[in-house]
């Protein structure tokens, strides 16, 4: 019998329960007891061990003893795993397993990698977001097979660390006013946008540069000068998705680093200015304030002007009362618990932080107590992660609990903002109205309808899906970046690289601002953001030899991206732009543009196989192996040769596999060169910048292309483009791959967006009120929470007892 | 005789060394086993100059070619290491082009690779790779860093040199207030003291409740929420495995004097630090120690040694015959003679602590401020067990890189490498060899 899902709402969930499944039914990724000798050795019998026989095996590799898994075959076992769950294996000309057949194999692989590697840390390479596409596409989004059984989807429980953006954008909040979001302006930096990295491309917390008025020297001597932390968690990866909860913890190095900055940033809360510069340099007046002699570079070579702009809160009110009484000391303690946690502490933690600043100051007396008491609340768990850890609320049937009230809250909060619940989401919670999928609902689309409510999580998914914003870090060789007709005259280069990724971004928030079309639009878009350098950027390389750039002509009107405060004197961080059009036949979407070329160039110059690798996972869904560890990975080096002449050595056969599902991909985007200008030429002839879609799932997407910009025409007109797209925002707001129980999420969300008519609004509230969002499961022997229920209950009510 | 298990069973162990470190870097296994020394535990100190180090301040006059030093004399700005010269090896010719290293390359100059302003580190530094490397001590590594008084009061951590890893600055101590409480609370006095006892106490209750929070988590949590419990129990561990040795310690802990709590300059505050640092290795805190004076940056202030004028000014300067720069390299070279003697005067195996140490001294941005980091100036004082060549001048052909040097060390500390955060594409612009540079070795 065929199980197919009309929908993912309750009730069909509740109908499905129903139903009774067939006795053979197959529920993927169910715990099995099957041995090797009942699923892997039939496998490989059958389909297997024709070709990788005892003698003469194909890639010289026998499975006919390979047994059952164990610490020493596993590297054998994933490469089995890859290639069976890619369907790489067995071969197109051999007959094919039956799909849950091989679903049932590469599951029982998973387990048994799992078991077999427990002690170094378990195998949880299907959880990596690289290889989120190994689930195949046509599970999700084509007919159910016969044979499958699928059960109520839900996430399990939890914790999330925050991400440094999130981090330093919550520690931003302490110390600095931002300007409240203004729709006539709507590009420029608002209170609730991310803090964004600086001229280099660091994320910094910035002390005071609201206030400065003057300072000594040039830009270099102002980025010495100013108060400034740096992110002190660490990122996870590099490309692709980054905020999984279980990519990353804390370690050491950074819990005394966040506790040392505490005290920088509880001083700066308490005494503005003052703490980092003499009362002499605050004043209005900032000639009276006189530099003598050189100090360029120095704390004293720093004006600030006398206005309070900084948050004042209860920390200052402790810090500066005379005398510290009980009621002073809990008012800091509940506000900087709820600023850094985002909800307010249960009774004992607040009694519990209340002790740590008593016994603090009684120590070292008030001002140095205080300080290193508060320090102390940066450290806690739910200030550094955020849980989801449905410990109260009663399970379904399915063993499946519901986030509610500030677990839900925080949960919705965070699927878009960095900062604080607002104060409805907190009333909310307050009032008992959210516990259900309306209650999200209802919030969801009231903070999706408000652009003043900034939602810098929506970018970063764009950030994190296009892999737009490693331009500014992929270091190049100098003579070969002058080869492109940019200049290589000190950091001038990597600060247009820093300024186009803020461009890239601002259009995607012009994109976003119509919610028409969205992945489309920025696939296809003739409209740019750019700076008057960009002029080269966007120019074609008219005659390699002399370097001679023709620039192109940007006219439009201004707009402003959303970079950084001064963090580097007067000099850079411009937020003025222009809106331009560029000609269609030169380029079309992001995938054209100067950050997104770049970050996927190397040193000295393109770089087709990432480039190709983008479009197969990020636009086909198709999913690439791990390079083998004896695969030697270089192309030869010839200056001499074109890009494409040298990558000849990825058609070799082992290579191929693999290869051919990146290289004729990217090659079509060797119409630019590899700072992102346009050529016609490259070593003296005409170049080619013909590609092939192959295997793409969808056959009327399959064949030749003359270049990048037919390619991308041709996918960013399909359903599968859009699909594959729905998987990532899937994969980016739930925090984890999908599985094939998570098809009707997908197939809800993805018919939300397409009757929306590309509404990324519409995606998103379908995703955030999806079971996969709403439930967790506390996994089989998991035990509860066994010495502080307290802990975690909602404050709110807690501190109502008090 | 071989079977197919053998052969999976060796290709398994193979592919754990080949995957130890970030990919295509060439970094060494961070989790490989500490060196074995034959001559007692080893010891890597790196102090780093900024603003440049112009080779002619310290080539000897005459030596166009390499050679011996035993009848050279050492110019002016580096004399005071004179009586030192038998163990003195100056290396010219070593380039830094790829780590733009104008006005600074920040992590790049430890790198190897390019750094910058606001740039942050893009693989772990040589420091980071050498303290690991290293049999374990109480602090795997120590950084330092000296500048102005006010930028060391405002800002008494910095990380602009170090890095344990793409993205993970390591950060100096500047402060010496700070650090001097960081080693030796577990025996200070008065207000230094009854610091380390109230910071001692909310650290052990912050770990307290950190561990209650982190009671019946997911399985699948518990790893990670393990670690983050795992660096408070470090920290901690490490103030309470001070505090257990502190009757050792007391030994070579530095005096607390006015200098700490009132500094007239910032040099002061320098040669605290040096101290400070000077005990750490002495004492066995750590084998491994970065000191940046100027902090990595194209700043600096050294008002002590009668040097009015500011950091940036100083880098606009020649360095040859001026008579600031030899005020400033003669410091730094009565700084390495103070950490020479030191370490001389503590008996290790059959000779002295110093018979086991490699210190090297360059600058974070090369040959001068402006640079192309076409020279990349380097002096190595120590032989460290036997292992380096000493009382030389070499003068290389500029076409080997900064990384060749750090693989050099990597394998004097027993990590089997043939380059250092230096990718095969990237070595065939920037290295015209592979492996380490022979010409440091005995």
């Amino acid at each position: 019998m065929m199980l197919r899902f009309l929908t993912a709402s309750g009730l069909a969930w509740a109908l499905v329960a129903g139903m009774a499944a067939p006795a053979s039914a197959y529920t993927p990724a169910e715990v099995t007891e099957a041995t090797y000798a009942e699923v892997a050795q039939p496998f490989l019998t059958q389909h297997c061990v024709d070709c990788h026989a005892a003698e003469d095996p194909a890639a010289g590799l026998s499975l006919v003893d390979l047994g059952a898994v164990d610490e020493v075959n596993a590297d054998v076992w994933k490469a089995v795993w890859a290639q069976v769950t890619l369907r790489q294996m067995p071969p197109p000309a051999v007959e094919a397993p039956e799909v849950v057949e091989r679903l049932r194999f590469s599951d029982w692989i998973v387990a048994q990698l799992q078991r077999a590697l427990k002690a170094e840390g378990g195998f949880r390479d299907h959880l990596d977001p690289s290889k989120g596409n190994f689930v195949d596409h046509d599970l999700l989004f084509g007919p159910l097979p016969d044979g499958l059984e699928l059960r109520p989807t839900s996430s399990p429980a939890r914790l999330w660390r925050v991400t440094r953006e999130e981090h330093l954008t919550r520690l931003n909040e302490l110390i600095n006013s931002e300007p409240a979001y203004d729709p006539s302006t709507p590009g420029l930096r608002s209170h609730g946008d991310a803090v964004p990295t600086n001229h280099g491309g660091e994320l910094k917390l910035y002390f005071g540069t609201d206030r400065i008025l003057k300072w000594q020297g040039g830009t270099v001597a102002y980025a010495t000068a100013v108060k400034s932390v740096p992110a002190i968690l660490s990122p996870p990866r590099d490309h692709g998705l980054k905020n999984y909860p279980d990519l990353v913890s804390v370690n050491g190095a950074e819990a005394t680093q966040i506790m040392s900055a505490a005290g920088d940033i509880l001083r700066y809360m308490a005494y503005g200015p003052l703490s980092i510069a003499t009362p002499e340099q605050i004043t209005d007046e900032p000639n009276s304030y006189v530099f003598e002699g050189d100090i360029r570079g120095l704390p004293t070579s720093i004006v600030y002007s006398t206005k309070v702009v900084r948050p004042l809160t209860p920390v200052c009110d402790l810090l500066e009362a005379e005398e510290v009484t009980e009621s002073h000391a809990r008012a800091a303690v509940d506000f900087l618990f709820e600023a850094l946690t985002f909800r307010p502490p249960s009774a004992r933690e607040s009694d519990d932080y209340l002790a740590v600043v008593l016994q603090a100051i009684d120590s070292l007396g008030k001002d140095q107590g205080v300080v290193l008491g508060l320090s102390a609340i940066f450290l806690d768990r739910d200030a550094l992660f955020r849980p989801e850890l449905v410990e109260q609320g009663v399970p379904d049937r399915y063993g499946r609990v519901m986030l509610q009230d500030w677990e839900l809250a925080l949960a919705v909060n965070h699927a878009l903002r960095y900062i604080q619940p607002d104060a409805l989401l907190r009333q909310a919670v307050q009032d008992g109205r959210m516990r259900s999928r309306e209650d999200v609902r209802r919030e969801v689309e009231r903070m999706l309808a408000d652009d003043a409510i900034r939602k810098p999580r929506v970018l970063q998914f764009f950030r994190d899906y296009f892999d737009y914003d490693h331009a500014c870090f992929i270091c190049k060789d100098n003579k070969a970046l002058a080869d492109t007709g940019v200049s290589n005259k000190g950091e001038a280069h990597y600060r247009a690289m820093f300024d186009a990724t803020a461009s890239t971004e601002r259009l995607i928030e012009e994109v976003l601002a119509s919610d028409r079309d969205v992945l489309r639009q920025l696939l296809t878009t003739d409209k740019v953001v750019v700076t008057p350098g960009d002029r080269v950027y966007y120019g074609r390389l008219s005659d390699a030899r002399s370097r001679e750039v023709e620039p192109a002509d940007l006219q439009g009107p201004t707009v402003y991206a959303r970079v950084s405060r001064p963090s580097f004197g007067s000099g850079s961080m411009k937020p003025e732009r222009r809106l331009a059009t560029v000609p269609a036949s030169e380029r079309l979407g992001i995938l054209t543009q100067p950050s997104w070329l770049v970050s996927h160039s190397d040193a000295m110059d393109n770089h087709a196989i990432r480039r190709g690798r983008w479009v197969r996972e990020r636009l086909l869904g198709g999913g690439i192996p791990d390079v083998p560890i004896t695969v030697n990975a270089m192309l030869p080096d010839e200056p001499s040769s074109t890009l494409r002449e040298r990558m000849r050595v990825t058609r070799e056969a082992s290579c191929w596999t693999c290869h051919r599902k990146m290289d004729p991909l990217g090659l079509p985007f060797e119409m630019y060169n590899h700072a992102g200008l346009l050529r016609t030429e490259e070593q003296g002839a005409p170049v080619d910048t013909s590609g092939e879609i192959l295997d793409s799932g969808d056959p009327s997407l399959d064949g030749p292309v003359e270049n990048a910009l037919e390619m991308i025409t041709r996918i960013a007109a399909s359903r599968r483009a859009e699909e594959v797209f729905v998987r990532y925002a899937f994969r980016f707001w739930m925090g984890r791959n999908e599985t094939v129980h998570d098809r009707p999420v997908l197939q809800d969300a993805h018919r939300a967006y397409a009757e929306s008519g590309g509404s990324m609004k519409a995606l998103l509230v379908s995703l955030l009120t999806s079971d996969a969002f709403l439930y967790r499961t506390r996994e089989a022997g998991d035990s509860t929470l066994e010495a502080d229920a307290a802990t975690l209950e909602a404050g709110g009510q807690a501190k109502e007892e008090r | 005789m071989l079977n197919r298990r053998s052969l999976l069973r060796g290709m398994t162990a193979g592919a754990a060394i080949a995957c130890g470190g970030p990919a295509n870097l060439g970094v060494p296994s961070l989790l490989a086993g500490a060196s074995d020394s034959s001559g007692g535990p080893k010891r890597v100190i790196f102090f780093l100059q900024n603003q440049g180090f112009d080779p002619a301040t310290c080539i000897p006059v005459g030596m166009s070619g390499s050679g011996s030093l035993a009848k050279a004399t050492l110019p002016e700005p580096i004399r005071p290491l004179e009586p030192f010269k038998e163990r003195l090896h100056i290396i010219s010719g070593l380039h830094g082009r790829h780590t733009s290293p104008s006005h600074s390359a920040f992590f790049g100059a430890l790198g190897g690779y390019r750094g910058g302003d606001g740039v942050p580190p893009s693989a772990a530094t040589i420091d980071d790779c050498v303290s690991r490397a290293l049999p374990e001590t109480l602090l795997p590594h120590l950084c330092i860093g000296m500048d102005s008084l006010e930028n060391m009061r405002t800002k008494p951590t910095l990380a602009t040199l170090s890095a344990s890893g793409a993205g993970q600055p390591i950060f100096m101590h500047s402060n010496p207030n700070h650090l001097h409480q960081m080693l030796y609370g577990g025996i200070a006095d008065g207000d230094i003291r009854r610091q380390h006892l109230a910071q001692s106490q909310v650290m052990d209750r912050v770990e307290q409740l950190a561990t209650t929070k982190g009671h019946g988590l997911p399985t699948a949590d518990q790893h990670r929420y393990g670690q983050y419990l795992q660096g408070f129990q470090e920290s901690n561990g490490l103030r309470q495995r001070l505090d257990a040795v502190a009757d050792r310690l007391r030994t070579f802990a530095p005096a607390v004097d006015e200098r700490y709590t009132q500094p007239q300059f910032e040099t002061d505050w320098h040669d605290c630090l040096l101290d400070l640092g000077i005990s750490a290795v002495t004492s066995g805190i750590t084998s491994t120690l970065t000191i940046g004076s100027g902090r990595g940056e194209i700043f600096g202030s050294w008002k002590g040694l009668g040097v009015t004028e500011q950091g940036h000014n100083l880098g606009h300067m020649e360095q040859p015959d001026n008579p600031i720069w030899v005020k400033i390299r003669q410091y730094n070279s009565r700084m390495l003679v103070r950490i020479m003697e030191a370490l001389e005067r503590i008996p290790e195996g059959s000779g002295t602590m110093m018979d086991h140490t490699l210190i090297v001294y360059t600058s974070n941005n090369a040959d001068k401020q402006h640079t192309s980091g076409a020279n990349w100036p380097v002096m190595l004082l120590g032989n460290c067990g036997g292992i380096f060549k000493t009382g030389h001048f070499t003068q290389l052909d500029g076409t080997r890189p900064i990384n060749a040097l750090y693989t050099s060390i990597l394998r004097a500390v027993g990590q089997n490498v043939d380059r250092f955060n230096l990718s095969e594409s990237m070595a065939k612009k920037f290295d015209s060899a592979s492996g380490p540079l022979r010409e440091v070795f005995v």
